[in-house]
């Protein structure tokens, strides 16, 4: 029996229970996951097994038919009416990072990452700005922020789309397959990012293909397939020694490749 | 035929404040005609009912009817409601019309190829609607749309040409007058195509070019 | 009734003025095609100025050229002979353009594909590329048809008696403008209906028979 008392972990993103289906296509089927504050989950399985549906469920892009998400103490019940300010809020506590960036293709780099800035924590354009040139310094591009997003590399275009989440201050960062449409030596650059975020203790939802970065960065891996989650636990663990024949299935056929 | 080069270069300089009138008839409809364009793009989808209805009659006759009908209608129609107005403001309505039924479309079309991850985007983002509206979905949109509208632009400048029909004393109408006083209607004619030509040809290729310098943005 | 009697003596012309133009636009647009497609540096200039002549100038005055021009000479065009041709070479301009780019929109790949199972040029175009391109082009092609059929209202400028000029001398002689117009309006909307509804069908049709 142990004499001190575990410190309590608190957790930043809470999913309970949550199910979806497309017509009769059911896609999630009681889904449970819990994101401790500082951890860095990754999210793995074969296609078509819902990852991106979770991650898009989690803030709301894609309405779950049932369950609840809550993130950092923002709670939304599928069942019940949602309202704006709360979908905004959760919205806020959540930043996004999407496989083909999502970019706003009529604006410059700048004006990509301050107008949110602008028009969701009502910053001053100043304000914003010097944030904006902050963080675009950091990515180590600076030098970028009057360039229209078509005039960046694949791999720069996902550091600004980090950054422009990163500057409405999240407490939890979704990334959905980050790296897949880039080439694997421009996805290094934008691991690198991710795994420095990491270090700092920025909470992380990661759905990946990138074993390396699954097997080094995260603390927590979670396996699906089919609609459920069949596994989760500490991630070389899981690799080394699976416990479920569809996830020793899986890692095969991606070790294989 | 010796007689011809001569004959348009004398008349040529004579339809220059018909051409005038011309151009001031296209300004006047696209100012007036674009915002409701831009109406009427949101009405066709509204849920209100009678701002549907009332969108969807506007754009479908205006696209389905002729310019020519519409500048008959403005112009030997609106007598019958007791409403006059000179052959300009006639006709300058009719082309209001048209011009806001077409670029209704034109907008709509644009707005609709926004790609969906920019709308995604700013959802994720936690944008509202209206700003979602007022700096995704608007300008991208227009610009999507902006080729096709000077493309329209070029379109409705030479459609100005049926307002002769309706006695505005435009281009097409001098070069008549000038061809029915003189019996020199091929050179007239031609002068008038001339100066049509010139103005249509360069803008549409500035209508081509700007496509691709905004394709190449996105 | 008696107004849309008198209006509806103009259909055999406008319908009849359409088909015509839209017969020797389609005809004329495949040199011009040819044209710009042309390796010749000069052929493609001459095609090119051709083309943007003809959609330069707007089509009333291409008619009152053909008209009242061209007549002066021994060689005499009715009305409905110069607005059938007026309207058929502009036809030709823009049906050229949708042409052209359907064309272009063929993957480079089937070209490559034909050659490689030793195609001919022709069988190539006749098989491959020309259905292909052909099913690309018809909306915008019978879209094209659409804006020609009202298009062809212009032909009562110089005294075709289609609906627009019928309308016009009702309106005139029964000072019941708005209703007239109205209703050749509504003649001009419920044609357009059966061609838009053709277009989808043959759209849905082609592309059926492309993906099996
Ligand atoms: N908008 C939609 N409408 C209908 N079905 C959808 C929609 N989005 C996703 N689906 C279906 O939901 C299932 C799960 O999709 P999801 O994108 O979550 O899978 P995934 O695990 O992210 O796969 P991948 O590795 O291919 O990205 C799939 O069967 C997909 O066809
Ligand atoms: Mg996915």
């Amino acid at each position: 029996m142990s004499h001190t008392a575990p410190t309590k972990i608190r957790n930043v993103v809470q999913v309970r229970n949550l199910a979806k289906a497309y017509g009769d296509n059911v896609v999630l089927r009681d889904v449970s996951l819990s994101v401790p504050e500082g951890s860095v989950t990754a999210m793995i399985g074969p296609s078509g097994a819902g990852k991106s549906t979770v991650l898009r469920c989690m803030n709301l892009l894609e309405k779950p038919d049932s369950g609840e998400i809550e993130i950092d103490g923002h709670v939304i019940n599928a069942r019940k009416k949602i309202s704006p300010k709360n979908l905004a809020a959760l919205r806020r506590s959540a930043g996004m990072v999407f496989q083909h960036f999502n970019l706003f293709p009529h604006m410059t780099v700048l004006r990509n990452i301050s107008l949110p800035q602008e028009r969701i924590l009502g910053r001053s354009r100043d304000e914003a700005n010097t944030k904006t040139m902050e963080l675009l310094t950091r990515m180590g591009l600076g030098d970028k922020a009057d360039h229209y997003p078509a005039r960046c590399s694949g791999g720069q275009q996902q550091r600004i789309a980090i950054a422009r989440a990163l500057a409405l201050g999240p407490r939890v960062m979704l990334f959905d397959e980050p790296t897949s449409a880039l080439d694997p030596e421009v996805g290094v650059e934008v691991l690198e990012v991710m795994k420095e975020l990491a270090s700092e203790g920025m909470t992380m939802v990661v759905v990946t293909h990138e074993m390396g970065f699954a097997a080094n960065v995260s603390n927590e891996l979670v396996v699906m397939a089919d609609g459920c989650i069949i596994e989760s636990g500490d991630p070389r663990q899981i690799m080394s020694d699976p416990q479920h024949e569809r996830t020793r299935r899986f890692l095969r056929a991606v070790l294989e490749r | 035929m010796n007689a011809l080069l001569p004959d348009i270069a004398t008349i040529l300089p004579t339809l220059l404040g018909g051409l005038q009138i011309s151009l001031t008839l296209t300004f006047f409809s696209l100012l007036f005609g674009l915002p409701f364009g831009m109406l009427f793009s949101f009405g066709v989808t509204a849920d209100n009912k009678i701002f549907r209805y009332i969108s969807v009659f506007f754009v479908e006759v205006g696209r389905g009817a002729p310019a020519l009908v519409l500048l008959q209608l403005m112009y030997y129609g609106l007598p019958n409601v007791q409403i006059t107005l000179t052959s300009l403001v006639s006709a300058c309505l009719a082309l209001v019309w048209t011009t806001a039924a077409y670029t209704a479309e034109l907008i709509r079309g644009g707005i609709q190829s926004v790609p969906h991850g920019e709308i995604e985007g700013s959802d994720a983002l936690g944008m509202s609607v209206r700003d979602r509206l007022r700096f995704i979905v608007i300008p991208q949109g227009m610009r999507i749309a902006l080729p096709s509208l000077m493309g329209f632009a070029v379109l409705l400048f030479q459609a100005t040409s049926l307002a002769y029909t309706v006695a505005v004393p435009e281009l097409m109408s001098q070069a008549y007058s000038t061809g029915s006083s003189t019996f020199k209607y091929l050179p007239a004619f031609i002068a008038a195509g001339l100066l049509y030509a010139a103005i249509s040809i360069p803008a549409t290729w500035l209508s081509v070019l700007t496509e691709k310098r905004l394709s190449r943005h996105l | 009734m008696q107004m849309l009697q008198a209006i509806a003596v103009g259909l055999p012309l406008t319908i009849l003025v359409t088909i015509l133009a839209l017969a020797i636009g389609t005809v004329l647009a495949i040199p011009l095609v040819a044209g710009l497609r042309s390796g010749n540096r000069l052929v493609w200039l001459l095609t090119r100025g051709t083309i943007d002549l003809l959609r330069g100038i707007p089509p009333v005055v291409w008619l009152f050229i053909l008209y009242y021009g061209v007549s002066i000479g021994a060689l005499r065009m009715s009305a409905l002979q110069a607005a059938v041709i007026g309207l058929g070479l502009v036809a030709a301009a823009y049906l050229a353009e949708i042409f052209r780019g359907a064309i272009g929109s063929v993957h480079q790949g089937q070209w490559e594909a034909s050659s490689a199972l030793g195609f001919r040029t022709g069988t190539a175009w006749g098989r491959v590329i020309g259905p292909q391109a052909w099913r690309t082009a018809i909306p915008a092609y019978t879209t094209y048809g659409i804006g020609l059929l009202k298009d062809s209202s212009i032909a009562s400028t110089i005294g075709v008696a289609e609906i627009v000029f019928m309308s016009n001398q009702y309106a005139r002689q029964s000072g019941e403008g708005i209703l007239v117009f109205f209703i050749a309006a509504g003649i001009y909307i419920l044609l357009s209906m059966p061609l838009g509804m053709l277009s989808r069908h043959l759209d849905t049709k082609m592309r059926k028979a492309v993906a099996r």
